[in-house]
C-alpha cells in the first residue's frame, strides 16, 4: 500500500488536514526559532554586505515555517496566505538591497560593511 | 476537539525539561561560537560537530515528554538538513558555497511545509527563493567580487575570513533563543480555535470543478449543468455532503458526488487569498513596483565622460549636423 507512505500520503491527501497535537508544534516552533536564532547570529557577525542579507533571508524562512506551522494547528489558512506576503516583502528586499549593495561595492571596491562604520554619526 | 488545541494552555515542562534546555542553549551557542569563521587555527568543524549534536539531542528530548505525538520522520531528516545548511550557511567563509548552502535550507524547508500540507506554498518557496532571489544574490555575488590577478592564487578575502565579535553574538543569540523558547508556551491561555473553514462551503463555491469532476466520473447525464444558488452562485450539496443538485433536459434532481472530490490545499488558499485579503494583494503589488523602481534607480550607473570626449562627441554631433544639411 504505497499510502501508507507518510509524506505520500501528505502529498495525496487534498483533503482538509487533521488537527495536530500541540507536543507535534513545538518541534515545528523549535525548528522556526533555532533558524531565526542563527540568522540572528550570522547578521550579527559576519562582515560580508550580501552573506548579511543572507541571513535576513534565513529568517524570514524561519518566519515561514512558523506561520505554516500555526496555520496547520489552527487550521486555518490565513497562516499560507501571510507566507505569500513575507514572499513579497522578501523579494522586494532582496532587490533593493542588492542594488544598494552594488552601489555601495562601486564607491568603496570592497563588501566589509565596517568599511561605512563612519555613517554611524 | 482534539486535546492541546485552544482550551489548555501548554507549558514548557510538558515539552521539555528547562534545564535540559539552557544547558542545551549554552552548548549550542559555544558550537556556533567556535563554528564561525576565525583567523589562524580554526576548530570551525569541531564546532559545527557540537552544533549539530546539540541540534539532534534537542530534537531527541523534545520527543520525550510526549512520544505518542511525534512528527513523522520525514520532519527529522528535513529539519537536520535545513539547520544544517542553515549553520553552514553562516559559517561558510565563500559567499558563494554560503548562498548555495541557502538553496539546500530552501529545498529542505519546502519539504517541511510539504509535511505540513502546505503544498502550493513549498512549491512557490522553490520557486521564488531557489529560483529567483537567490539567482539574484548569485549575480550580486559576481559583479561584487574582484577576480584574482594572473599570478596570485585565489584568497579570501579579509572580511570573509574573520567573524565579527563571535561570540557575543552567539551568547546573545542563544539567550534569544533560551527566553524565546520559554514563551513559547506562555502564550495567552483559553485561545478559541478561529472559525475553521468547511469543506463542503468551498467545494460548494467551485461549481465548475464540480461539473468537470462529474463528467470525468461519467455520472452526468448529457446536456445538463449543476445548479447554482441564485444570489451567491455556489453550487447546492446536501448536508451530509454526498449529493448534488443538478439541472438535467428532464428536470432537477440530485446525483452523489465522486469519491475523493475534496477541495486542494490551493483553492482553499486561493479563497483565503482572494475573498478574505483583496486588499492586501493590492499593497503587495504597489510594494513590488516599488522596490522594482527603486532598485533601477539605485543601480543606474552614471556613466563619466571627460570634458575632452565630452568636446570631442560635441564637435562630431557638429560636423554630422553640417553635413546633413548640406546634403
Amino acid at each position: 500500500m504505497i499510502l501508507s507512505n507518510p509524506l505520500l500520503h501528505t502529498l495525496a491527501q487534498s483533503g482538509f488536514p487533521q488537527p495536530m497535537h500541540s507536543a507535534t508544534l513545538a518541534h515545528y516552533l523549535v525548528v522556526s526559532a533555532v533558524m531565526f536564532i542563527l540568522g540572528l547570529i550570522g547578521f550579527l557577525t559576519r562582515r560580508n554586505l550580501i552573506i548579511m542579507f543572507l541571513c535576513t533571508e534565513l529568517m524570514f524562512q524561519a518566519a515561514g515555517i512558523a506561520f505554516v506551522a500555526f496555520g496547520r494547528f489552527h487550521l486555518d489558512f490565513s497562516g499560507q496566505t501571510f507566507v505569500i506576503f513575507v514572499l513579497t516583502v522578501a523579494a522586494a528586499e532582496a532587490a533593493m538591497a542588492l542594488a544598494l549593495v552594488v552601489l555601495l561595492f562601486r564607491r568603496k571596491e570592497t563588501l566589509d560593511a565596517s568599511e561605512w562604520k563612519d555613517l554611524r554619526g | 476537539m482534539p486535546s492541546g488545541v485552544g482550551s489548555a494552555g501548554f507549558h514548557l515542562d510538558q515539552i521539555i525539561n528547562p534545564s535540559i534546555l539552557y544547558l542545551l542553549c549554552v552548548l549550542g551557542a559555544a558550537g556556533v561560537c567556535l563554528a564561525l569563521p576565525r583567523k589562524g587555527v580554526s576548530p570551525q568543524v569541531f564546532g559545527g560537530l557540537l552544533a549539530g549534536a546539540i541540534g539532534g539531542l534537542a530534537m531527541l528530548f523534545l520527543g520525550l515528554k510526549n512520544p505518542e505525538h511525534l512528527p513523522n520522520i520525514y520532519f527529522y531528516v528535513f529539519s537536520v538538513v535545513a539547520l544544517g545548511a542553515a549553520l553552514r550557511v553562516i559559517t561558510h567563509p565563500r559567499p558563494v558555497y554560503a548562498a548555495l548552502y541557502f538553496v539546500l535550507t530552501v529545498v529542505a524547508t519546502s519539504g517541511l511545509f510539504l509535511i505540513l500540507s502546505a503544498e502550493f506554498m513549498a512549491f512557490a518557496l522553490v520557486i521564488v527563493y531557489a529560483g529567483a532571489i537567490l539567482i539574484t544574490y548569485l549575480f550580486v555575488i559576481m559583479l561584487a567580487t574582484q577576480s584574482p590577478g594572473e599570478e596570485q592564487v585565489e584568497v579570501l578575502a579579509d572580511y570573509d575570513a574573520a567573524a565579527r565579535e563571535p561570540i557575543g553574538a552567539s551568547v546573545v543569540g542563544f539567550l534569544l533563543l533560551a527566553i524565546l523558547t520559554t514563551m513559547m508556551f506562555r502564550g495567552p491561555t483559553g485561545w478559541s480555535p478561529p472559525p475553521s473553514v468547511s469543506e463542503r462551503d468551498t467545494l460548494a463555491a467551485m461549481p465548475r470543478k464540480i461539473e468537470a469532476a462529474l463528467r470525468n466520473a461519467g455520472t452526468l447525464p448529457g446536456g445538463s449543468r449543476i445548479r447554482t444558488h441564485d444570489e451567491t452562485g455556489h453550487a447546492m450539496i446536501s448536508e451530509d455532503g454526498l449529493t448534488v443538485r443538478v439541472i438535467t433536459p428532464d428536470g432537477e434532481r440530485s446525483i452523489a458526488l465522486p469519491d475523493g472530490l475534496t477541495p486542494t490545499n490551493a483553492d482553499y488558499l486561493g479563497f483565503n487569498l482572494m475573498r478574505d485579503h483583496p486588499g492586501s494583494i493590492e499593497i503587495a503589488g504597489i510594494i513590488l513596483l516599488m522596490a522594482m523602481l527603486g532598485a533601477v534607480v539605485l543601480s543606474r550607473k552614471q556613466v563619466q565622460i571627460d570634458e575632452e570626449e565630452k568636446m570631442r562627441h560635441a564637435a562630431r554631433l557638429a560636423r554630422g549636423e553640417e553635413a546633413g544639411g548640406s546634403a
